[in-house]
């Protein structure tokens, strides 16, 4: 264990140093602030939101600050969650959004649901919570999102990849980021996600961005591997697998990007070429 | 969207382990070894569950579940809050259509305005409890829940609460729910020894593990509320460690035959796979036991905060704080925290260098003189060097 601070390290640390340490809750005119709860961190972070917990540390969680608005009995609670980083951020929001919330234009989104305002912005996951029912109160939970989302750095824009999506029959707000065990296996990590329909079929797109060829070979031997195939594999190729556990995975890969499609009959190739060659190129 | 040839999947055909599929449209329940899965009565609720249960928390894979289900799972556990209700979705579409009596689902609702000592507030109504059972029971798309936990009961006020209770004795009688529990992992023994005499609760779901501070008084407290008949549910029985033996954590709960069933979080095929070699089988290996002495050994850099140690400081120093901001520097390589902290404890210098020897009992076996000394330094750092 390291036993003392050399200079180096310390002028290593500045690099991560919270921005969380200064931060500066808004104030909102009529309520009192209160902010003596403690610095969330991973090790007690169940101490605060219980089993959820989990969630939060598979998706990079940092710290989390708590800071309370009071005027008479109604209480507005912030809490603001900073994650290792944009991706994982974003992870954690959209594992907890829904489709049939009212989205709003806060950060790089967010909405309102039931006293709720959330939204993700940079490295930050912001809670705000009411559970007055009064207009006043409620209007201003989310004059204080807005102040917050002002107050935080951070990018303001969705991961790039998410681009990469088709967006044909895609379900609108219905995209995740999987950090970790992906279709649940533990190799299988950082895949983004997207649901579609097309007609009445129903399927999910999985894509995989490694940081090399190489990775990309290596995660789809491993796949192979798990669901017992022998398969000899080229640089790019396109597979359709009975996997014991998902059913019909469409495996398709090129690069450092790899696609996976469940979800579809194995008679319906058709619709999974046209989705894996749109994301990974027209040419395979 | 771009045309593309038809020559990748169809190409190269079909291949992989065929014979190894099942339809995903289909249940079907029949149990892998059925015959050897150990099960225990869960009190006097009569619900026969297998050792390991499904704690879904983190779970967005419904193949991993079904998976569960179709190797002999049959108690599955979320809660309102979890992915903010997308757990609970995720499980009703799974179950909506299977028959209802093959498994046993758990679901928890928080109250709202609970303060940070546990106590009820303002806010804490019957009208908003119950609100948000409804909407937990509309996700998971069910006419009842097996058991609705309390989620989150650390302080004897809110496990007598009467708005609550009376809000649970109302579900039961409405056929919503079939037992009523709580769930709890702060002041466990307290709240649980409490709940042995109130004959309100039905299931105790409560933090359990080999780390467990406090552990003959939480053992003595789950003997006298399964002796009352209460059903006992152990969860966070990893003690929170990534390097756990699974295995032999799970068995080393379930050796307190007290503890009817476990919910370990999983989130993948393996995971599954470990635990359902549990299902039949409790006995602690020679290795698994001595996995548990290391770990056991090994008490990592987390604090508890059970302030035993306080007294035991002739110079009354804020042990677990110091505590917190080691943790902060080694842990999370955070030293502008660490610092930050030494500072608002005014802790400049080391404070135990006047101590020729250190009479502090930590319940962790920490060695808090050492830890102190080490961290103590860092408040000597010139802040312009952190800031």
């Amino acid at each position: 264990m390291k036993r003392h601070f050399p200079l180096f390290s310390i002028l290593l640390f500045l690099s991560f140093v919270s921005y969380a340490q200064d931060l500066n809750y808004p104030a909102m005119q009529g309520f009192s602030l209160k902010t003596n709860y403690p610095v969330y961190v991973p090790e007690n972070l169940w101490d605060f939101i219980n089993g959820a917990a989990d969630n939060y540390l598979a998706y990079g969680f940092q710290d989390l600050h708590v800071a309370e608005y009071k005027k008479g009995k109604d209480i507005i609670k912030l809490e603001i969650y900073r994650h290792t980083d944009n991706i994982n951020t974003f992870g954690i929001y959209s594992s907890e959004r829904s489709p049939n919330f009212r989205f709003v234009n806060l950060g790089a989104q967010g909405y309102i649901a039931d006293g709720a305002v959330n939204f993700f912005k940079g490295n930050y996951y912001v809670k705000i919570r009411t559970y007055s029912k009064k207009p006043k109160v409620v209007q201003v939970a989310e004059t204080l999102a807005y102040k917050v989302a002002d107050m935080l750095p951070g990018q303001t824009e969705m991961p790039a990849l998410l681009s990469q999506f088709p967006s044909e029959g895609k379900k609108i707000n219905e995209e995740t980021y999987i950090n970790q065990s992906v279709l649940g296996y533990s190799f299988l990590n950082k895949a983004f996600k997207a649901l579609y329909q097309a007609g009445s079929d129903n399927f999910s797109i999985f894509l995989f961005e490694n940081p090399s060829a190489g990775g990309t070979l290596q995660t789809v031997k491993a796949y192979l591997k798990a669901v017992g195939s022998d398969e000899n594999i080229a640089d790019e190729g396109k597979i359709v697998l009975n996997d014991k556990y998902n059913g019909t995975v469409f495996l398709a890969w090129k690069g450092t990007r790899m696609v996976m499609i469940t979800g579809l009959a194995k008679d319906q190739s058709g619709i999974a070429d046209r989705y894996a060659s749109d994301i990974l190129g027209s040419e395979m | 969207m771009k045309r593309i040839d038809r020559r990748g999947f169809l190409k190269t055909g079909l291949t992989g382990a065929a014979g190894l599929a099942i339809s995903p449209a289909v249940f079907d329940s029949k149990f892998t070894n059925q015959n050897n899965i150990i099960t225990r009565t869960l009190g006097k609720t009569g619900m026969k569950v297998p050792v390991i249960s499904f704690g879904v928390m983190r779970a967005d894979n419904a193949s991993l579940c079904k998976a569960a289900y179709e190797n002999g799972i049959k108690l599955f556990d979320t809660a309102n809050g979890y992915q903010n209700g997308n757990n609970e979705t995720m499980l009703g579409n799974l179950f909506k259509d299977v028959p209802r009596d093959t498994f046993y689902l758990a679901t928890k609702v928080k109250p709202a305005g609970v303060d940070r000592e546990g106590k009820p507030g303002p806010q804490t109504t019957a009208e908003d409890f119950l609100a948000r059972f409804e909407t937990s029971l509309g996700r998971l798309q069910m006419k009842y829940v097996d058991i609705l936990y309390v989620h989150d009961i650390s302080n004897v006020e809110l496990l007598n609460y009467k708005p609550i209770i009376n809000a649970l004795a109302q579900l039961k009688k409405e056929g919503k729910i079939k037992f009523a529990g709580f769930s709890t992992h702060r002041n466990e023994h307290i709240v649980i020894d409490a709940a042995s005499s109130m004959n309100v609760y039905d299931v105790i779901l409560t933090s359990y593990n080999f780390r467990h501070d406090n552990l003959d008084e939480l053992n003595k407290a789950i003997r006298k509320a399964a002796a009352a008949g209460i059903g006992i549910v152990a969860m966070k029985t990893m003690a929170g460690g990534k390097l756990v033996n699974a295995s032999a954590a799970l068995k080393w709960a379930l050796s307190n035959p007290d503890i009817h069933t476990t919910i370990p979080g999983m989130t993948a095929f393996d995971h599954l796979e470990v635990n359902l070699k549990v299902l039949s089988d409790i006995n602690l290996t020679d290795q698994e036991k001595n996995d548990l002495v290391a770990h056991s050994a090994n008490p990592g850099l987390y604090c508890g905060g059970c302030s035993k140690c306080v007294p035991t400081c002739p110079k009354n120093l804020p042990i677990p704080d110091l505590m917190r901001a080691y943790m902060y520097a080694y842990g999370y390589s955070n030293p502008l925290m660490a610092h930050s902290l030494l500072h608002e404890l005014e802790v400049v210098g080391n404070p135990c260098k006047d101590c020729n020897e250190c009479s502090v009992t930590c319940s962790r076996n920490f060695n808090v003189r050492n830890k102190i000394a080490d961290i103590s330094r860092l408040g000597s750092v010139p802040a312009e060097f952190l800031t």
